[in-house]
């Protein structure tokens, strides 16, 4: 520090500019470097998580082909039927986007759906990706994706305690994704 | 070798960055609403810091003073990058559970502190004791205040039940405000034991 005060050239504001930018530049060089090496290893990763995440949604199923005309729709194919759609949503939670991963058989019955990314309360909001609330949307058509808070109602979905704007953001992404697919296969 | 030790150990309990430093409590109320996500958090911490301690005692040197913060928070998003980049490539599991904390853990005042602090006057050896010593103070704290908000607030523990089934658990518990509370008795405990060794000490 105290040479610095006697010698003005090295407390110049290029030299401490050039000092950061040189501590950003080499920063840069070794991200740059690192992905250099992952890019491919992670891209292949990414579809293999993509399809044993499909894969865990689906059960006794042969492969998965893209739907023609519709962005990330999956068909999930087994003896030449199509069992399933596997369709991306999204919806608003408790705090940012609730993203999901939702199959919906082609006459618009929730076969499951899994959610890949979410901004919830850990401990409550998250709770909607798990039992008890995850059975309780599985099997249901459109008609009964609606949340409410009465217990003795059995046709529709129940809110988690503490937790019910988690429950609804996952409950309307699931059914968005139903009426769509509905939608699309016309409901046969 | 003594000196290490001591170094390491004023993390955990002296100069613990939770209990008494009282730093980096945003994500002491944040992730500590389970066992499991205060562990996973307070790991990622106790690495990031490791690392970020030894890259700064390296580099101390060739910094300009003027300009240490942010050649600081440089080196600190450069380690949490690349191992997100590794995590993604090679353990992509590992990335989902991680990848919301490692990007948090760039902002952590506790790391910058300890570059700012210890790393920037100390060699690289003393400086990985002291990243040690401090990254485990913090997962310890993490873990004790998300297991008793898990406990209490949900009646598990790493999501088993442990509570009778009447057991009615309060809901502010889970809630950060019920954290905040929890944290300031903590800290209130913690002075007590601290004052008790200086007195032993004196």
């Amino acid at each position: 520090m105290s040479a610095g005060q006697h010698d003005e050239s090295s407390n110049s504001i290029l030299k401490i500019a050039l000092n950061l930018a040189m501590a950003c530049f080499v920063s840069g060089l070794i991200i740059a470097g690192v992905h250099f090496v992952t890019a491919d290893a992670a891209a292949q990763k990414a579809e293999e998580l993509k399809m044993d995440s499909m894969k865990a949604l689906v059960q006794d199923v042969e492969k998965f082909e893209p739907v023609e005309g519709k962005e990330d729709w999956y068909k999930a194919v087994k003896d030449g039927k199509t069992i399933a759609y596997i369709v991306p949503s999204s919806s608003k939670g408790f705090e940012g986007h609730m993203q999901l991963l939702v199959a919906v058989t082609s006459d618009g019955t929730v076969l499951n759906y899994d959610i890949i990314s979410h901004k919830e309360t850990p401990g409550l909001g998250d709770k909607a990706n798990e039992e008890p609330f995850k059975s309780q949307i599985i099997g249901k058509k459109a008609d009964g994706l609606e949340v409410v808070k009465d217990p003795s109602d059995k046709e529709h979905v129940q809110a988690m305690t503490g937790a019910t704007i988690s429950s609804r953001a996952a409950t309307t992404a699931v059914a968005k994704a139903v009426e769509e697919v509905v939608h699309f296969t016309g409901g046969k | 070798m003594r000196e290490l030790w001591s170094i390491f150990s004023k993390g955990i309990l002296l100069e613990n960055p939770i209990f008494v430093l009282a730093l980096s409590l945003c994500p002491a109320l944040a992730v500590t609403s389970s066992v499991m996500t205060s562990l996973t958090m307070g790991l990622t911490v106790l690495f990031v810091i490791t690392a970020n301690n030894v890259s700064i005692s390296i580099v101390k040197n060739f910094v300009n003073p003027k300009v240490r913060l942010p050649v600081y928070i440089v080196s600190i998003a450069t380690i949490v990058t690349v191992s997100q980049l590794v995590l993604q490539a090679y353990f992509p599991l590992l990335y989902k559970a991680l990848g919301i904390y490692l990007a948090l853990v760039v902002v952590f005042a506790i790391i910058l502190a300890r570059a700012e602090v210890f790393a920037s006057k100390n060699n690289v050896v003393r400086s990985f004791c002291d990243g040690l010593g401090m990254g485990a103070g913090f997962a310890i704290a993490m873990v004790i205040i998300g297991g008793i908000r898990e406990i209490f607030g949900s009646g598990t523990f790493l999501g088993i039940n442990i509570m009778p089934a009447s057991y009615d658990a309060p809901l502010i518990l889970i809630l950060p405000a019920g954290a905040f509370i929890l944290i300031g008795y903590l800290i209130g405990g913690v002075k007590i034991i601290v004052q008790r060794i200086e007195k032993a000490k004196a």
